[in-house]
């Protein structure tokens, strides 16, 4: 089959259970680095915890969300700052003391806080890759050095998170103060004029700095009718990572892996025969019966057999 | 969407047996989310219905008993599911999704789902939403505060069609404790009595349309609605 040829799901199955017999021999006997055991045929998978629905996202949890990512034979992980940080919204304490004992632990927050969730991870070989939080107005520009200074700390080559344009422009100077990257993530919302949803929305977020990359969304973008392989293609080299999942078009629901109109093994075979640094999030929000760890090792596989 | 006939039957039936545990289904597989889910209800319909739920990504966002989760619509307290009878708001809401929106995520279509799994989809809101109503009302603390003179407005303007003179009601204040009145009053007894498919039975719209009634006053009364019926009904003895 050339790389030209339309891949069904038919001729996927065939030519990938072919591939995988002679592909997990080697492998099974990969001498991988554990910060690496998601890193498959060149492609580094890592897996954004959403896709765990039934855990909360809370510090107390962070033990089981690291022991679920070994279980789904993860090394890398897009952290949410939820799993980090204390919570304050305790009985009596309104929500707006709330958010001023958060702010006031984010600018006090010891070193140890973060190195010490970094060494757990690390000592299970897991990776944080980028630090998940929606900036937002409320936080004052020493608030935002303090999260990417925690971020830092984690190890996160970046931060992310859901905002739009006129909070990017704002966060323009705060990445390279502390040698990071800002991750702009879009969602499908094309009726905002300030949402990150279409291309060109994207693309001039990405001209307002070159510490700014893309979190590619593929349900969200699909969702949003658009052409997932032609941004790549055309915006690769500012593409940190793309959180993979598939959804169908016009605002569709959101679909098992394959299930959808979001191209996933394309944009795995793209990343892998390219050699592109695009780290490949698991992210997914549709529906099913099975506990999350089977659910995201079903996935996982389907995205395994795309890159073997 | 002509459901009613079977919609509102299930749903009262139910509530009531949501307590027993389903012996009649099988046990569940292990590769079922039993902690997720729940234990099976008793009503298979209803069981299938809460599946579906899960399985089209509706309890990933609005929560399996509807606390929603981020910024997701609080489907509990919803003005649209409070107004909706039988998917005739919800139904087209879910087929359309809400693509215009401030919110960063617009709610997604689901045009390519069957009337059926619409059907069920509401119907499991419904249940949700009932259970957790009752559980917010029966708990309510500011029950004891209520006003009986605009207790007899309201029942005026909602019972009296069905309830017509007072007499049943004031044996019902005469007999029950408070606690015993509250439940019977959200949730009256008849509801629990499954619906026949009889052919004599079938065409019973009086008690369809009670039931219907009750369902979607459970859906809507509000801590002081509840609170002034108390307090009217109990000035009746």
């Amino acid at each position: 089959m050339s790389p030209a040829t339309p891949l069904t799901r038919r001729t996927f199955t065939f030519s990938a259970s072919a591939a995988i017999a002679g592909a997990s021999r080697s492998l099974l006997h990969a001498q991988t680095p554990p910060g690496n055991r998601s890193l498959i045929n060149g492609v580094q998978f890592g897996l954004q915890p959403f896709c765990y629905h039934d855990l909360p996202m809370i510090p107390e949890n962070r033990p089981a969300l690291f022991d679920r990512l070994v279980q789904n034979g993860m090394g890398m992980v897009e952290l949410h700052a939820t799993w980090v940080e204390p919570r304050f919204t305790t009985p009596g304490v309104s929500a707006r003391q709330a958010r001023e004992k958060l702010r006031d632990w984010r600018l006090h927050a010891p070193d140890d806080h973060y190195l010490k969730i970094r060494q757990e991870a690390a000592a299970l070989g897991i990776s944080i890759f980028t630090y998940y939080i929606n900036f937002n107005d409320t936080m004052p520009d020493e608030e935002v050095d303090a999260i990417f200074r925690g971020a830092k700390l984690l190890g996160a080559r970046g931060c992310v998170g859901s905002y739009g344009l006129a909070q990017a422009q704002r966060l323009i100077p705060f990445p390279a103060r502390h040698g990071m990257v800002l991750g702009l993530h879009n969602h499908d919302n094309l009726s905002d004029p300030d949402a990150f949803s279409s291309e060109a929305s994207i693309v001039k977020g990405l001209s307002f700095s070159n510490d700014f990359k893309a979190t590619l969304d593929t349900r969200h973008f699909t969702a949003a009718n658009g052409d997932c392989l032609g941004f790549l293609e055309r915006h690769h080299e500012r593409v940190s990572s793309v959180h993979l999942g598939d959804r169908r078009k016009n605002n569709g629901r959101s679909t098992p892996f394959g299930e959808g109109d979001a191209p996933i093994i394309e944009i795995l075979r793209m990343i892998r025969d390219n050699k592109w640094p695009i780290m490949a999030l698991l992210e997914f929000e549709h529906g099913t019966l099975r506990p999350a760890v089977p659910e995201v090792r079903l996935m996982f596989d389907y995205c395994k057999r795309a890159v073997v | 969407m002509n459901t009613r006939r079977f919609l509102i039957p299930v749903l009262a039936v139910t509530i009531a047996l949501a307590v027993l545990h389903g012996q009649s289904q099988s046990p569940p597989r292990q590769d079922y989310d039993l902690a997720y889910i729940g234990p099976p209800l008793a009503d298979p319909v209803m069981q299938h219905s809460k599946e579906t739920y899960v399985l089209f990504g509706c309890a990933y966002c609005h929560g399996m008993n509807l606390v929603a989760r981020g910024e997701a619509t609080d489907l509990m307290h919803s003005a649209l599911v409070g107004r909706d009878e039988n998917a005739n708001l919800i139904g087209p809401l879910l087929r359309a999704g809400i693509p215009q929106t401030a919110k960063l995520s617009p709610m997604p279509q689901f045009s390519d789902l069957s009337n059926a799994q619409i059907v069920d989809i509401t119907r499991y809101i419904h249940y949700a939403r009932q259970l957790g109503r009752y559980k917010e009302l029966f708990e309510a603390k500011a029950l004891g505060s209520g006003n009986a003179a605009t207790g007899k407005a309201y029942a005026d303007q909602h019972c009296r069609s069905c309830h017509q003179g007072v007499t049943d009601l004031s044996q019902a204040a005469k007999k029950y404790s408070r606690p015993s009145l509250t439940a019977k009053m959200l949730h009256p007894d008849f509801l629990d009595r499954p619906a026949s498919w009889k052919l004599d039975q079938l065409h019973d719209t009086t008690t369809a349309e009670a039931r219907q009634r009750h369902a979607h006053l459970l859906e809507n009364y509000t801590e002081s609605d509840v609170a002034n019926l108390l307090a009217w009904l109990e000035s009746l003895k």
